[in-house]
């Protein structure tokens, strides 16, 4: 049996180990990074997004990106059935101080829009659908301390938002594998390109964004339902 | 430089946050590591990782780190007031139970919590595991409290009964009475105590005869004294807790205490 101190030491031991090797990488790599300069070779006009690093994750390496939104939507199945065996809390909820559930009310709002922005933007700026999708859970969550959880989920009840969820994964698979009925090769490009830096540019990457923030967003916000059921009250 | 100056705080701030006895500051930690790297990721030109890392890092699984352990990192203490104990004083709780909860607390790390909630209410909250401690002068008055398990008593005191013909009140845990002391209060200013408690112990019939005298009390033979209420399932929680207690009274502290708050 390791003892409490055993662990936060071997804990702390293989934190520096990891810090200490991490540094070689990077004084050996820094300030001239390897591989990258393979990826800036690649043309603006491939992909159309002014924001690279958007045009490789979802142009360039695509697959990899679907693969990490289905490993999320499994994170979220796990936390949904796991929690779901757990009682739910009943005692009287802690009531926050009236400057939190202010200050909670103005952000809410404010970090919505700011998710919008990411989500719509994240093909000429830095942004993305999954920053935009937790911002927007987010800002629920602030909502929710505002007015309490179960206002809240009255209006996002968490039955209906993983029905959603569901189908916004579906949706974005379909469209992934779209272009088979065109007899193109999945994954390949159907919109056009368009000039990068403008809105409605780098073809299918602003649908993608918009439709991983509602995604990220919806399941994110299962998680956090899922977790003030049952392990603890807003 | 401004990166080697986030990247050298990121171990010094991963160790302070694995090294935290408070689970809400070991949460706090970690955030701030999350907020460090996404600095780390901005000042080396890769704007989303770091909006990336700051919402998720720092956001969102901070949020769901506070609210997993809302419940375990929590020492949740159900009580009826008493003054003296454990009672309100403006936005405060003050008083001898509430000292020694609070001790308890801090040296097992976790989060004090009090609720304050009908005395009648405190032992189904404690049989149904949705709180840690019952507290708010608990006398049990007989061995088995089935399923429930007392501390030995930390403070001596007495039970007064309103009809003492039988000798003991009808509840296995003195005092004896429906909701909260402050109804209680207001039921001895109008003359109705006798009709909606049994039996009351020392603290409350001082503090209720502040107002008017007391009358058709009668004190009941035997030793009490309060105590703190705990499942039979938890106890771990009863020997920390019961450890703790006579550390107190060996240190001499609890007789400080209770120079302090009961007179």
């Amino acid at each position: 049996m390791i003892s409490r101190r055993g662990w936060v030491i071997g804990s702390v031991g293989l934190v520096v180990l990891f810090v200490v090797l991490l540094s070689f990488t990077y004084m050996a790599s820094y300030p001239e990074p390897g591989d990258s300069a393979r990826y800036l070779a690649i043309p603006l006009e491939d992909s159309g997004a002014a924001n690279r690093v958007a045009g490789i994750y979802l142009n360039t390496r695509l697959f990899d990106t679907l693969i990490e939104i289905l490993v999320f939507s499994v994170a979220v199945l796990g936390v949904r059935y796991y929690l779901s065996h757990s009682p739910q809390v009943s005692l009287p909820s802690l009531s926050e101080s009236a400057v939190v559930r202010t200050a909670a009310g103005i952000l809410g709002p404010l970090a919505l829009l700011l998710s919008a922005y990411f989500a719509t933007f994240g093909h000429i700026s830095p942004g993305g659908g999954f920053a935009a999708g937790v911002i927007a859970a987010s800002a629920v969550l602030y909502v929710a301390i505002a007015q309490g959880m179960q206002a809240t989920e009255r209006r996002l009840p968490p039955q209906r938002v993983a029905t959603a969820e569901k189908a916004v994964l579906l949706f974005l698979l379909a469209w992934v594998f779209l272009p088979l009925a065109f007899g193109r090769a999945p994954l390949s490009e159907l919109l056009p390109r368009g000039t990068p830096g403008q809105l409605l540019s780098a073809g299918s990457i602003l649908p993608y964004n918009i439709l991983i923030a509602v995604k990220v967003f919806l399941g994110a916000w299962l998680v956090i339902a899922a977790f003030a059921q049952h392990r603890g009250e807003l | 430089m401004a990166g080697h100056v986030l990247l050298a705080l990121v171990p010094i701030v991963a160790v302070v946050a694995l090294t935290q006895s408070r689970r809400l500051s070991a949460i706090i930690g970690m955030g701030l590591l999350s907020f460090l790297l996404a600095a780390a990721y901005l000042v080396m030109h890769a704007p989303d990782v770091a909006i990336t890392e700051a919402t998720i890092g720092a956001a969102l699984v901070t949020a769901i780190y506070v609210l997993a352990i809302r419940r375990t990192g929590r020492l949740t203490v159900v009580a009826d007031e008493v003054p003296g104990l454990l009672a309100r004083e403006g936005d405060r709780v003050v008083g001898l139970e509430y000292e020694i909860l609070r001790g308890f607390a801090n040296s097992q790390g976790l989060d004090l919590s009090i609720r304050f909630v009908p005395l009648r209410r405190v032992p189904w909250l404690i049989a149904h595991g949705e709180a840690d401690i019952g507290a708010g002068g608990i006398i049990p008055l007989t061995e088995s409290i089935d399923p429930l398990d007392a501390t030995p008593g930390h403070l001596d005191t007495g039970v007064y009964a309103f009809d003492a013909r039988d000798g003991r009140p009808t509840s296995e845990l003195a005092p004896d009475y429906d909701g909260y002391f402050s109804e209680l209060q207001s039921k001895a200013r109008n003359g109705l105590l006798s009709s909606s408690a049994t039996s009351l112990d020392l603290a409350r019939v001082l503090s209720l005869s502040r107002g008017a005298p007391l009358e058709g009390l009668d004190r009941l033979d035997g030793r009490h004294g309060y105590a703190f209420l705990v499942s039979k399932e938890r106890a771990d929680l009863k020997r920390e807790l019961v450890r703790y207690i006579e550390s107190l009274r060996h240190s001499g502290e609890l007789d400080r205490l209770v120079a302090r708050f009961v007179q």
